[in-house]
């Protein structure tokens, strides 16, 4: 099987993932016991009467059976639709369209961040193990680990930017707005990958390759990053992967302390007020980023090692 | 493609241009985001920039985006940005004083049921339009359009016709006489001004406007939706003009960032009820390098007990939990003296609300007296009370994630095991919350008035009505169906003395039979500079003080 015929059967699959994902997020928003009339109204400070709520229901089409409304929803999926937002009456497209690119570019930036930092950390303590540079990023990579990141927002914030005035405090305007938040999100990132890469080299340099190549009269620095690394740095390409996912789902926090204005804000807020179009418009987009994210992490690690994509040649690569 | 894929260069590479492209998206996206909301009257001026010049410009946070600006709409529009761009006929002055805006007078016919307006004739919309009675016409068709949505405020649903009667008087005639018509034109909405070219074509204003246009101190003149919005004065303003020139609202949902926004200089004022957390407003104050008030009480916060059902439906139990609370404790405890303690469920400084109720004193031994007169005795070495084997349990429903609800919860709890009341605490999420009330689901439930300018009446309607649950709470009254009876009396009546008479008998009642557990009066705070002067507190709850402020540095 080609390498072109996998990607797209990977892709073909994707449409059951997704459809499911949809339809149990569907089903399970419609099982809880709050009606999005009331909460539409309760954040209006609106005391709802009958009258009242029967005019909201009518107007966000709840008055109508589950599956006509699942089927509505279906419909304007094939259309890129997804729906008109309980809450700011606006598309949801739009809306989400509107902060993608905040939250896209704040992970993106997290994860970029996280692996430029990490693998020289990762080797740095590989190479040095148990001494001093080794104990120091193992330092780091606890306090990364265990540093709520809330925590270190405000810190981040109280020292740079309030105390020394570096860093803008809140916004999105331009690149130096994610210098903070994305040193925020990666902190947690670089603590485990380079821990996943000190441990994946420690490994790997024990292979039998490794002695023939300093046999060969190769320096440590040509063995680690020529031949070396790209077996270390797998499992640092699987977390990454799945991270991606978490990344885009979890700035929130991040989001809100900056003032960003991102996805995550949005779906918290939808949430409280039972925005059904919106909750169900971002949980498919973040089906769909962490579906990507397993894609992109399984083609990587085959073009990383050659016995992967000579199993999808033979046909059972999955 | 698996050779180009070859090597981890290369898939850095590929991050490195994703995240380029998305960046490039980020770019190109930002004039959109703000299109969805006023975008029209965007201009290229920016704040920082003005800043530095010589103009005065105030900026504030404010924890969410204002909203599309539409003054016939509910959420997404904050209270806040309708209320200090568009105009009333009537606003709401202190003490529930009715003060003439829009409208310079108005009478009421003998009947009570009709109500003209002579409108103000020098006043102009932001566009250069006239406000004349045919526009006020105008918003009243459309707001009457939508009369289901409206129908929480008792006066639409009252409104039987409105006419332009010539060009500067306009009448509105209602079905019966309602004392609190002219209370309900101060609310921030529906009952606003639109300039008739900020209407979409159909006249309706329910999904959008097209510009949002008013005769207000104010001029939206630069949005960025969830991130800023510039208000310019409007230099055209009939009224008293805004001392400083521009008001920039910056969108800052943390509570914590936007006190560091404060320390930093990036925002001249904190204003608002539970805008940051009252540690942070005691660490503020206490720092000395701010500025800090209290504005008077503008809603209460208490504690619905249900008389319906349980150990509450008899009137000693409910006297004891009057006595066994020490609100000043909580107010002092938890809202580090912000609160203000509550005597009655409606602050005298309310219309109508000043009837001398004698508060009741925090007085353990009384409490105790009054429950062992129930027959809650407290058996030799147990420390819950009981009545015929079963133990004196009830249930207190919070908000899980209220900042001043839960923290009161558990004290309430610890006063009243002193007295040998277990207190079973359920904290939950909002909407779970609302459906527990409207159930009358509960023993002692956390609850909030709407305060001014809705009180009295707003909270009489609320009592009465059934299926908010609070009329539910109240079916163990013996004297309820009369108690309901004048509640709708009272929001009838013309004669001023019949209808001062009538609440100082509905609240005298509510307070004799214990029915609320008033804590505390909620206030709004402000923390600024030692620059920002002429603070004063609306006493409309959802008004806001940008247009007396003046910036002195």
């Amino acid at each position: 099987m080609k390498l072109s015929v996998y990607v797209w059967k990977r892709i073909l699959m994707m449409v059951p993932v997704l459809l499911g994902a949809s339809f149990v997020s569907f089903l399970l928003l419609r099982l809880t016991p709050i009606d999005p009339a009331k909460a539409y109204l309760s954040v209006s400070n609106i005391v709802p009467n009958e009258e009242t709520l029967r005019a909201v229901r009518t107007q966000l089409g709840l008055d109508v059976p589950f599956w006509h409304q699942y089927g509505v929803w279906l419909g304007q999926l094939i259309r890129l639709d997804l729906g008109t937002s309980f809450y700011s009456k606006l598309p949801v497209t739009s809306e989400l369209a509107a902060r993608l690119p905040v939250t896209a570019t704040l992970a993106g930036a997290s994860l970029m961040l996280a692996l430029l930092v990490s693998i020289p950390i990762g080797i740095a303590s590989a190479l040095r193990k148990n001494k001093l540079t080794d104990h120091i990023c193992r330092l780091l990579a606890f306090l990364g680990a265990s540093m709520p990141q809330f925590w270190l927002a405000y810190l981040l914030i109280y020292f740079l930017s309030v105390k020394l005035d570096w860093f803008p405090l809140q916004g999105a305007d331009a690149w130096f707005h994610y210098i903070l938040p994305s040193v925020t999100l990666a902190f947690a990132l670089i603590a485990t990958y380079s821990r996943l890469l000190r441990a994946g080299l420690l490994e790997s340099l024990e292979e039998p390759f490794v002695l023939y190549a300093r046999a060969r009269g190769l320096g440590t620095f040509a063995i680690v990053t020529r031949h070396v690394l790209r077996h270390a740095i797998r499992p640092v390409v699987t977390a990454a992967g799945m991270n991606l996912g978490k990344l885009f789902a979890g700035t929130v926090i991040v989001e809100q302390i900056f003032g960003m204005p991102g996805m995550g804000g949005f779906f918290l807020e939808a949430v409280f007020h039972r925005d059904y179009p919106v909750i169900q418009g971002y949980l498919f987009i973040m089906a769909f980023v962490f579906v990507m994210g397993n894609l992109a992490a399984d083609l990587i690690q085959a073009s990383l090692d050659p016995r992967l994509t000579q199993a999808i040649g033979k046909g059972d690569g999955r | 493609m698996f050779r180009q894929l070859k090597n981890a260069h290369t898939v850095l590479i590929l991050v490195l241009v994703l995240s380029f492209v998305l960046a490039g998206c980020q770019t190109n996206q930002k004039p959109n985001a703000g299109s969805s909301g006023p975008s029209g009257t965007s201009s290229a001026g920016d704040a920082t920039q003005a800043a530095q010049g010589a103009e005065k410009v105030l900026t504030i946070s404010w924890p969410k985006d204002i909203g599309p600006l539409n003054p016939h709409q509910y959420a997404p529009n904050e209270f806040f940005a309708q209320g200090m761009y568009y105009e009333p006929l009537i606003d709401y002055g202190d003490g529930g004083q009715l003060v003439p805006k829009l409208a310079e007078s108005w009478d009421i016919s003998e009947d009570g049921k009709t109500y003209t307006f002579h409108l103000r004739q020098n006043v102009k919309f932001s566009d250069g339009s006239a406000f004349d009675a045919n526009v006020v016409q105008k918003n009243f068709d459309t707001i009457l359009a939508n009369r289901d949505m409206h129908s929480w405020l008792g006066v639409i649903g009252q409104i039987d016709k409105t006419e332009v009667v010539d060009a500067h008087t306009f009448s509105i005639t209602l079905k019966n006489q309602y004392y609190p018509t002219l209370q309900e034109f101060a609310v921030v909405r529906p009952l606003r001004f639109l300039g008739a070219a900020g209407f979409p074509d159909d006249g309706n204003t329910a999904n959008a406007i097209k510009n949002p246009i008013s005769t207000g101190p104010w001029v939206l003149s630069e949005y960025k939706k969830d991130e800023l919005a510039v208000f310019t004065r409007n230099d055209n303003y009939w009224g008293a003009k805004p001392k400083i020139d521009k008001l920039v609202v910056k969108v800052i949902p943390d509570p914590e960032a936007r006190v560091l926004a404060l320390e930093k200089g990036d925002i001249d004022l904190i204003y608002g009820e539970g805008v940051i957390s009252l540690d942070s407003f005691v660490n503020l104050r206490d720092s000395g390098k701010f500025e800090t008030s209290i504005s008077d009480a503008l809603a209460s916060r208490a504690l619905i007990v249900n008389t319906a059902k349980g150990p509450f439906a008899d009137l000693d139990v409910r006297l004891a939990l009057q006595h066994a609370v020490n609100k000043q404790a909580l107010v002092d405890g938890v809202t580090n003296g912000v609160e203000k303690k509550a005597d009655s469920i409606i602050a005298s400084n309310f219309p109508y609300a000043n009837v001398g109720l004698k508060p009741y004193d925090y007085d353990m031994e009384a409490a105790k007296t009054l429950l062992d007169q129930a027959g809650w005795k407290l058996p030799a070495g147990k420390t819950i009370r009981e009545k015929d084997g079963k133990p004196l349990e009830i249930e207190l429903v919070y908000m899980g994630d209220d900042e001043v609800e839960k923290p009161m919860s558990t004290a309430i709890q610890s006063d009243l095991k002193q007295i040998g009341v277990q207190v079973k605490l359920t904290g939950l999420e909002r909407q779970l919350r609302n459906k527990r009330m409207e159930a009358a689901d509960f023993d002692l439930l956390f609850w909030g008035t709407y305060g001014a300018p809705y009180d009295p009446h707003s909270f009489v309607s609320t009592n009465y009505e059934p299926g908010y649950g609070i009329y539910e709470s109240q079916q163990g009254l013996p004297m309820a169906k009369e108690l309901h009876q004048q509640m709708k009396d009272v929001l009838l009546t013309t004669d001023e003395t019949e209808r001062q008479k009538l609440y100082t008998s509905i609240l005298t009642t509510l307070h004799d039979q214990a029915v609320y557990l008033p804590i505390s009066y909620l206030t709004s705070i402000a923390v600024y500079p030692k620059y920002v002067t002429g603070l004063k507190f609306p006493a409309h709850r959802d008004e806001t003080p940008f247009d007396t402020l003046d910036i002195q540095k």
